[in-house]
């Protein structure tokens, strides 16, 4: 209706262009070159956060109660480096190219004879599958060499089993489980990056592997082999490739080895910025400073991109990534949130944090819980805003729901005002802050608006971003916090059970396919946000808005499955994608690369 | 967001036809989140409010009546809270609400109690509708609070809506099969399948003047006036209980006409405000795969396909000025749930387009 409900709701909500405004002079500025990317630990960061802290001043915003600071430090590991790990086998010592510490290894030293455990893979007994590297193999104060990844050439449904089971760390835990004292891992000769090593890639969970443990290159593990009278390294991996469970591994014999890794973990410090409101003055009766509606989002982004998880093409590699919609829009929302919540009525504090860290692993929200800075029981619910500045055709994704009944009812409220075309999920196990929260099982919900193909580029910029929907997203989420602050007991928290689908482990995926997936669970089939620019997908003729329907012969009903049939793809051989576009089914060939 | 598992949802899939949902609807939103199910959405003359039925509270596994307030969200039950409700409608000028309820049956806190531990047990079973013959017609005065009872025979009596000045109530009645001695075929088939003593008849809006308007064998249900309250439209099965069709026919019960004729079930009939057409839902794409048409009000011509989502779309229920139509569906998320309350923008001119376009009833083969 042209003078019906949707315009008469406009009609009520505060001026909407005006706050528009707010909402793009804090993306403009989070995103801006000064700020650098807001890395965790830099200067950019320190920079954005002094802007959050600013803000939260100028709107009578006070730091959490006992405190007089809006910042609330934590410590995380910023950075690896291999200080000269060697390897020594009699009185041969390996090249100090030839093998480089694993990031989750123990520094330290282990000596003893090798046994060769083939892929290093055990699948549990509950799996009823029968499938163990070690089978009569005596491991035990000894050092095992594995292959990475998982058999070559067996059947795609096998290879989706044994990939679960194929990531470095736990092969790195059942070595260790089995009472080995030090781990090699190379790639086969047979594999997709045959005989290189294993990229340093750190984590958060870095350390505490309880094992020594380095990859090495194939020169390395053919100097061993050279102990093996009847095949080399290539033959024993063919032997394997075919995952037959009787093909076992063995010891390398008359060799004794000693691996010393030596790896430095740096420490920095990151900020995370929460202030709060307390409870209105006029609403006494009933009111409790102790309970907090929690807000937030995190406010670090990738930097220049020169760890993990940059998308960036080669020619923009290095740029700044601005992180406008990753997260400056998130940002911009809760500080909206809390302009509009200013001087209104409720019964309980409204607390608004704002993370850092997000982008390594969930490190300041991780923190922030196990800090108990705010208990989690003193948590009415967490509210979380992860890229929200993208809104197209007015739909807004709220995700884990499931985490509490509250929140139907109250998305039902809150919408029919502001009129939003709502998707809803029930699973909290996101990669964002709310799985911090749920973790700690505090109620929590995450507003998205979709990803796109800008996703973790240089290119994520405040031009691109839709600033009136921004400021709707903004205004639902405060009429949502403004019904939450006012409730008079504590939600029930729903415990959701975790997908036993998930999938491979990141390490084990080994194919780029250039594909940037959007995902939703009512959609039948991997709907694509985009695809990397240069990538394969882009190459076969993908685009955003496909929605793949059947990969690799495997059809793909949602994210689980597409992650399953990227496990088992091979390196160079080309599959078949059958997707949708505009109502009509197409066909085309995709050849995968390495992922480096 | 860390990581690229991210999440967005897709309109209805296209399809090869000359139209597509986006042609009639835009801005298509759910409109219900909570509770098991909720459906039969209906506007209050002034656009401002709507009340529909759901299935949201933890101790009544049957549906009660709920008035949306669309300017604010807030929800209020106006039913009493306990037993079955179904099917509310607004009265003009007064806000009244008109539904069917069985709360004055003394059983029916027995009959939530045995449903939810059924429910407790684990066990599902495929959603039906019982049309408990203790179901009567009740006004639920705003003002007051006060819930006036209209009908006291027993049988179901539900379905229930005014005539736009709000003087006259259609409704659905199977008081035929309990008033009377009835002959052992008919026996059987009370047992089996009341439904089909199903008649529509009409009533004073204060409950006088009852009269029954329909005699035909099998389920007659789900009476509306039309937009000038000259007509009524209602959806008549077949005496074996598979086809059904939409018919209108004068208040007076004289002159029924069959408007739709697709041999398969077309029901939930319910008239654009403009008076050019009707809208209802159809199976004939698929059992289960229920989707809205129009068809224009004399049924000259082959109805035109509104939605094109799998699964179900149905009770479709325009804004009282034309401009946006509600209906109940299972699509985005609605899945999980036994169906929610939708809501779009419609497409009045390109609606009129297309019926204008589409070849008269019976000349092109059914699909």
């Amino acid at each position: 209706m042209r003078h019906g409900i949707w315009s008469l709701a406009l009609t009520v909500s505060l001026s909407a262009s005006l706050s528009a405004q707010d909402v793009r002079s804090h993306v403009t500025t989070l995103a801006s070159e000064a700020m650098g990317g807001r890395l965790t630990g830099t200067e950019g960061a320190a920079k954005a956060a002094a802007y959050i802290v600013s803000e939260l001043k100028r709107l009578g915003i006070s730091p959490l109660p006992g405190r007089s600071d809006f910042r609330v430090p934590f410590e995380f590991t910023s950075g690896v480096t291999d200080t000269g790990s060697s390897f020594r086998v009699g009185d041969w010592d390996a090249p100090d190219d030839g093998l480089r510490g694993l990031a989750f290894s123990e520094v330290g030293e282990a000596s003893g004879s090798i046994v060769f455990a083939g892929y290093g893979i055990t699948v549990p007994e509950s799996q009823d599958f029968g499938y163990d590297s070690y089978f009569g193999l005596e491991v035990e104060d000894k050092i095992v060499l594995v292959l990475r990844y998982f058999p070559e050439d067996a059947s795609q449904e096998v290879k989706s089993v044994l990939a679960r089971y194929s990531g470095l760390r736990y092969k790195a835990r059942n070595a260790r489980e089995r009472g080995a004292k030090g781990l090699l891992v190379v790639t086969g000769p047979r594999s997709p990056s045959a005989g290189e090593l294993a990229a340093l890639n750190f984590d958060t969970a870095a350390a505490g592997s309880g094992i020594v443990a380095a990859s090495i290159t194939g020169l390395v593990a053919d100097k061993l082999f050279e102990n093996v009278s009847d095949k080399t390294l290539e033959q024993a991996q063919h032997d394997l490739d075919s995952a037959n469970p009787h093909v076992g591994g063995f010891d390398i014999p008359d060799v004794t080895a000693t691996l010393t890794v030596k790896l430095e973990r740096e420490t920095g410090t990151g900020f995370n910025v929460v202030g709060y409101f307390p409870p209105s003055a006029s609403t006494a009766e009933g009111a409790s400073e102790d309970r907090f509606v929690l807000v937030g989002a995190h406010y670090d982004h990738l930097g220049e991109g020169k760890q993990g998880s940059s998308l960036a093409g080669a020619d923009e590699a290095g740029q700044i990534h601005g992180g406008a919609d990753d997260n400056a829009s998130g940002v911009a929302a809760v500080l909206a949130i809390a302009e509009r919540l200013k001087g209104r009525e409720r019964k309980s504090s409204v607390a608004f944090g704002f993370w850092s860290g997000e982008e390594m692993g969930l490190l300041g929200s991780g923190a922030f819980v196990a800090s108990k800075v705010l208990a989690s029981e003193a948590l009415t619910a967490y509210v979380n805003f992860d890229m929200v500045g993208r809104m197209r055709d007015n739909k807004l994704v709220l995700q884990a729901v499931g985490t509490s009944d509250v929140w139907p009812r109250l998305i039902e409220q809150t919408n029919v005002p502001v009129g939003f075309d709502v998707q809803t999920s029930e699973d909290p196990y996101l990669p964002t802050d709310v799985t911090s929260f749920n973790q700690a099982e505090v109620p929590s919900v995450n507003f998205f608006t979709g990803s796109h193909s800008e996703y973790h580029k240089p290119s994520d910029r405040a031009e691109l971003i839709n600033y009136e929907d921004l400021d709707r997203v903004a205004r639902f989420g405060a009429l949502l916090t403004e019904k939450l602050s006012n409730l008079d007991e504590r939600p029930v928290f729903i415990k959701v059970a975790r997908s036993s689908q998930a999938g491979g482990s990141r390490d084990s995926v080994r194919a780029f396919t250039g594909t940037i997936p959007d995902y939703a669970s009512d959609v039948e089939g991997l709907l694509l946000g985009g695809v990397i620019e240069g990538g394969p997908a882009e190459e076969a003729g993908l685009a955003a808005g496909d929605l793949i329907k059947e990969f690799a012969g495997q059809a793909i009903t949602n994210i689980y499955d597409y992650t399953y049939a990227l496990d088992v793809v091979k390196v160079g051989e080309p599959i078949d994608v059958v997707y949708e576009r505009d109502g009509e089914t197409l066909k085309t060939t995709l050849t995968p690369r390495a992922r480096k | 967001m860390r990581n690229v598992l991210v999440f967005l949802l897709l309109a209805g899939t296209a399809s090869a036809q000359t139209y597509s949902e986006s042609d009639f609807l835009s801005r298509t939103r759910r409109l219900t989140f909570e509770g098991r199910r909720a459906g039969e959405g209906y506007f209050s003359p002034d656009g401002k409010q709507m009340v529909f039925q759901s299935e949201r509270e933890a101790d009544n596994p049957f549906y009660q009546i709920y008035v949306l307030d669309l300017l604010n969200g807030d929800t209020r039950r106006i039913s009493p809270g306990h037993g079955k409700t179904t099917c509310a409608f607004f009265q003009h000028e007064t806000g009244n609400i008109l539904f069917g309820s069985t709360h004055n049956d003394p059983r029916s806190k027995d009959l939530q109690k045995k449903e939810l531990d059924f429910r407790a047990s684990g066990k599902e079973r495929r959603y039906s509708w019982d049309y408990d013959p203790e179901m009567e017609l009740y006004v639920h005065h705003p003002d007051s609070g006060e819930l006036e009872q209209l009908t006291h025979a027993f049988g179901y009596d539900a379905e229930a809506s005014y005539s736009p000045d709000g003087q006259w109530v259609v409704f659905t009645s199977m008081r035929d099969a309990y008033g009377r001695k009835l002959s052992r075929e008919e026996e059987k088939q009370l047992e089996q399948d009341p439904s089909f003593f199903a008649e529509i008849y009409i009533m004073r809006y204060d409950g006088s003047q009852q009269t029954r308007l329909t005699y035909a064998p099998g389920y007659d249900g789900g009476p509306f006036f039309n937009y000038d309250g000259t007509r009524i439209i209602w959806r008549r099965f077949t005496e074996r209980g598979d086809i059904a069709d939409v018919w209108s026919m004068l208040p007076s019960g004289a002159d029924q006409r069959q408007v739709t004729d697709f041999k398969s079930m077309s029901w939930a009939p319910y008239a654009h405000p403009s008076g050019d057409y009707i809208f209802f839902a159809s199976n004939k794409l698929g059992f289960t795969n229920f989707e809205l048409f129009i068809v224009d009000t004399e049924g000259m011509k082959e109805p035109v396909r509104v939605t094109y989502t799998d699964g179900f779309d149905g009770l479709p229920v325009p804004t009282p000025d034309g401009d946006r139509l509600s209906w109940t569906s299972n699509r985005d998320g609605g899945a999980s749930t036994g169906g929610q309350i939708f809501i779009a923008d419609w497409n009045h001119d390109k609606a009129m387009e297309a019926l204008q376009a589409s070849p008269a009833r019976g000349s092109t083969e059914n699909e």
